[in-house]
């Protein structure tokens, strides 16, 4: 799997489950291209977040298979079966949550530092200077020794952008990274993420805001009832969908919006 | 009646002796009791069952019965199964310590859990291995969230210490009450050995008030 | 070690009528703690500082000195003090009760206060005058958010009840105290009345566990 066209994520026939009655995900079959970046709409409860949550290794699956980079990742042969996930390939992949989920007890630079120091070995003084620079990039730099506490949840969700990309991620996973923002400070963090579609990260976005979603994706997919109802470019599925279930979400939404 | 306060001026000495006796005993105590109480919190979320049992079991059982008594229990009984003579002053740390210890490891139990799920998810998502969760992420958040109750913990040691006067041991508590029968003057002596309990205790609650606003201010995300 | 347990030794009558006293101390305690508790919690919030203070201090008082102190200064004390003589079970249970009230104080004040400014605000919006809110909205939240403070406080009060035993009230410890001098059986008679005690409490203390977490379940 070496030409260019070859799939960077490959998402097989994936059940997931919540307990023996609720199934979030049935039978999901997704192919990502690198330098590709999809963004995942769809109502809540369809799937959308549990299926990054998956993707980010955080999740047991009852059955499927997730291919990253053309090497096996996550698979589970039932819903008995364990769910095997490799952890080395899990550690290309950054995600970057609704909540923040900063370390409140850590400074900013000290949360930035501590997986690169503490997963890959790297020196303290060379972690500091990456992060340093990443911080200044991000319009953060005199905020490295302030704690989470002391920032504005923009700033908060910047720190957390910046934590995800000090270990180098082939990929990555924003979920609603927006959602929990004060409309004002939506707009610096979408700026950040702009930034790194525009250096070709590949990512993965789960999110409510259309405007966003128009903006940045290469492909949309819309996700409803645990599968995809349908799957294009931006222009197709938030323009003119094809699925009549697509076209009902995307009018209720630009309805509420406008 | 007439109140004659100057009376306790002869027993300074003995009072202060008294009082650096229940110093002395709860600050031992704290030390053995906090580290008792961790390794019992920890227990208590073990995944051996086993574990678990005989943590939860001595727990409740401190939790669920007298100070006094299991003094006594202390007291008068162990050294009869142990078959060895144990001084006043062992006696009574080894019963703080187990009182303090079960009380802390409750402390340290839901310090623990409140290190939610968000938090590990975020452990998981930056690769960070088991040890370093542990050892990076869970044990400092649960510690200074523990902090403050760790606090009012040590207040009630210092508060429950007065009990081992009840088996002869020479705390300030025993030392106002022979000053008291000494003298035949209860009252003064009573209410000077109370206002010296509450001289240190209260600034300590006081204390554990602004910690905790601290702690709140700087974990809150 | 050579100790041969006997616990026919140690006969349970006297211990069972013990505890009956011990229960009796419990409840009156109780009755009062949780009755007077709640109108000194209101002034400990006042606004008039001439009557937060002295509610003040008295609360901090028995929360920042030992229970044993408290009692022992009560039964020497308060006769000399006042010239009043009364039954050693009544001077128990009014010391007992003090000390509860100032607790429960405390857990009242501490459940009225974390009721969210938004619920008041709500009132306000709904129209409610300032005593609706208060009985509509404050106490039903309050008292209800309080009822596993309470509890706990109580089971406390029947645990610190043994300390009665020192100023002579014939509860279950002074009981276990006697029985186990006169009987040399310390060890039988002290552990069957530390699990009398324990008997009592920790169901007290499940409930308590059950009501917490099914709060957190229905407000979360």
């Amino acid at each position: 799997m070496t030409s260019a066209s070859a799939p960077l994520v490959a998402i097989r026939a994936l059940h997931k489950s919540y307990g023996p009655h609720i199934q979030v995900l049935k039978g999901l079959d997704i192919e990502m291209k690198p330098g590709e970046r999809v963004v995942v709409i769809g109502p809540s409860g369809g799937g959308k977040s549990t299926l990054l949550r998956v993707m980010m290794g955080l999740e047991k699956i009852d059955s499927g298979a997730v291919t990253f980079g053309g090497k096996p990742y996550i698979s589970s042969a039932g819903p008995d079966a364990k769910t095997v996930i490799d952890t080395e390939v899990r550690r290309s992949i950054g995600m970057v949550f609704q909540h923040y989920t900063l370390f409140p007890h850590l400074s900013v630079i000290q949360n930035l530092v501590l997986a690169p120091c503490k997963v890959r070995g790297e020196k303290k003084a060379s972690a500091m200077r990456r992060a340093q620079a990443l911080l200044e990039r991000f319009g953060l730099g005199a905020k490295a020794n302030a704690f989470p506490a002391q920032l504005s949840g923009g700033q908060k969700q910047r720190v957390a952008i910046a934590r995800a990309l000090m270990l180098d991620p082939k990929l990555m996973l924003f979920d609603e990274v927006t959602s929990a923002l004060d409309p004002e400070l939506v707009a610096e963090v979408e700026q950040v993420i702009l930034q790194l579609a525009n250096q070709n990260m590949p990512m993965m976005i789960v999110t409510h805001d259309m405007w966003f979603a128009r903006n940045i994706a290469s492909r949309v997919i819309f996700c409803a009832g645990g599968v995809v109802v349908e799957d294009g470019p931006p222009e197709q599925v938030l323009g003119a969908p094809r699925e009549e279930r697509t076209r009902e979400f995307i009018d209720r939404v630009f309805h509420i919006k406008q | 009646m007439s109140l004659d306060f100057s009376v306790l001026l002869r027993f300074q000495e003995a009072l202060a002796l008294g009082l650096w006796t229940t110093v002395k005993l709860t600050l031992i105590c704290i030390v053995l009791g906090c580290s008792l109480g961790f390794l019992v919190g920890l227990a208590r979320t073990a995944p051996n069952a086993i574990v678990r049992g005989i943590a939860s079991v001595y727990v409740e059982f401190f939790r669920g019965t007298p100070v006094l008594i299991q003094l006594f229990w202390i007291f008068f009984c162990l050294p009869l199964i142990l078959g060895i003579e144990l001084s006043n002053l062992a006696s009574g740390v080894i019963a703080l310590t187990l009182y303090m210890g079960a009380i802390t490891s409750e402390t340290f139990r839901a310090s623990l859990k409140s290190v939610g799920r968000e938090q590990m998810d975020a452990c998981i998502a930056l690769g960070l291995p088991r040890r370093v969760q542990v050892m990076n992420v869970i044990l400092p958040l649960a510690v200074l969230r523990a902090v403050p109750t760790l606090l009012s913990n040590c207040v009630s040691l210092f508060k429950e210490s007065a009990l081992v006067s009840a088996v002869g041991m020479a705390d300030l508590m025993f030392v106002g009450q022979n000053i008291s029968n000494n003298t035949a003057r209860p009252v003064e002596v009573l209410t000077v050995v109370a206002l010296i309990y509450f001289a240190i205790a209260f600034p300590l609650t006081r204390a554990v008030t602004l910690v905790e606003g601290r702690i709140l201010k700087k974990l809150a995300i | 070690m050579n100790y041969t347990f006997d616990f026919n030794a140690v006969s349970l009558g006297p211990l069972i009528e013990g505890l009956v006293v011990t229960v009796q101390l419990t409840i009156a305690a109780n009755l009062i703690g949780v009755i007077l508790g709640f109108p000194l919690a209101l002034l400990l919030m006042s606004r008039l500082a001439v009557i937060r203070w002295p509610a003040t201090l008295f609360v901090e008082f028995f929360r920042c000195t030992p229970a044993i102190v408290q009692i022992v200064w009560f039964f020497y004390c308060v006769p000399m003090l006042f010239n009043v003589f009364l039954g050693s079970v009544t001077m128990g249970i009014l010391a007992l009760g003090l000390n509860l009230m100032a607790f429960n104080a405390e857990a009242y004040r501490a459940a009225i206060q974390a009721v969210p400014r938004e619920q008041i605000d709500a009132g306000i919006a709904l129209g409610l005058n300032p005593l609706q809110r208060v009985f509509h909205i404050v106490l039903p939240s309050a008292l209800r958010a309080s009822v596993p403070v309470l509890l706990t406080n109580g089971i406390v009060i029947f645990q610190q009840s043994a300390l009665v035993a020192i100023v002579a009230v014939q509860d279950l410890m002074y009981q276990a105290k006697t029985l186990a001098t006169e009987t040399y059986r310390p060890i039988e008679t002290f552990t069957i009345a530390a699990l009398i005690y324990f008997a009592v409490s920790f169901p007290v203390s499940q409930v308590v566990g059950w009501l917490e977490r099914r709060r957190q379940i229905l407000t979360s």
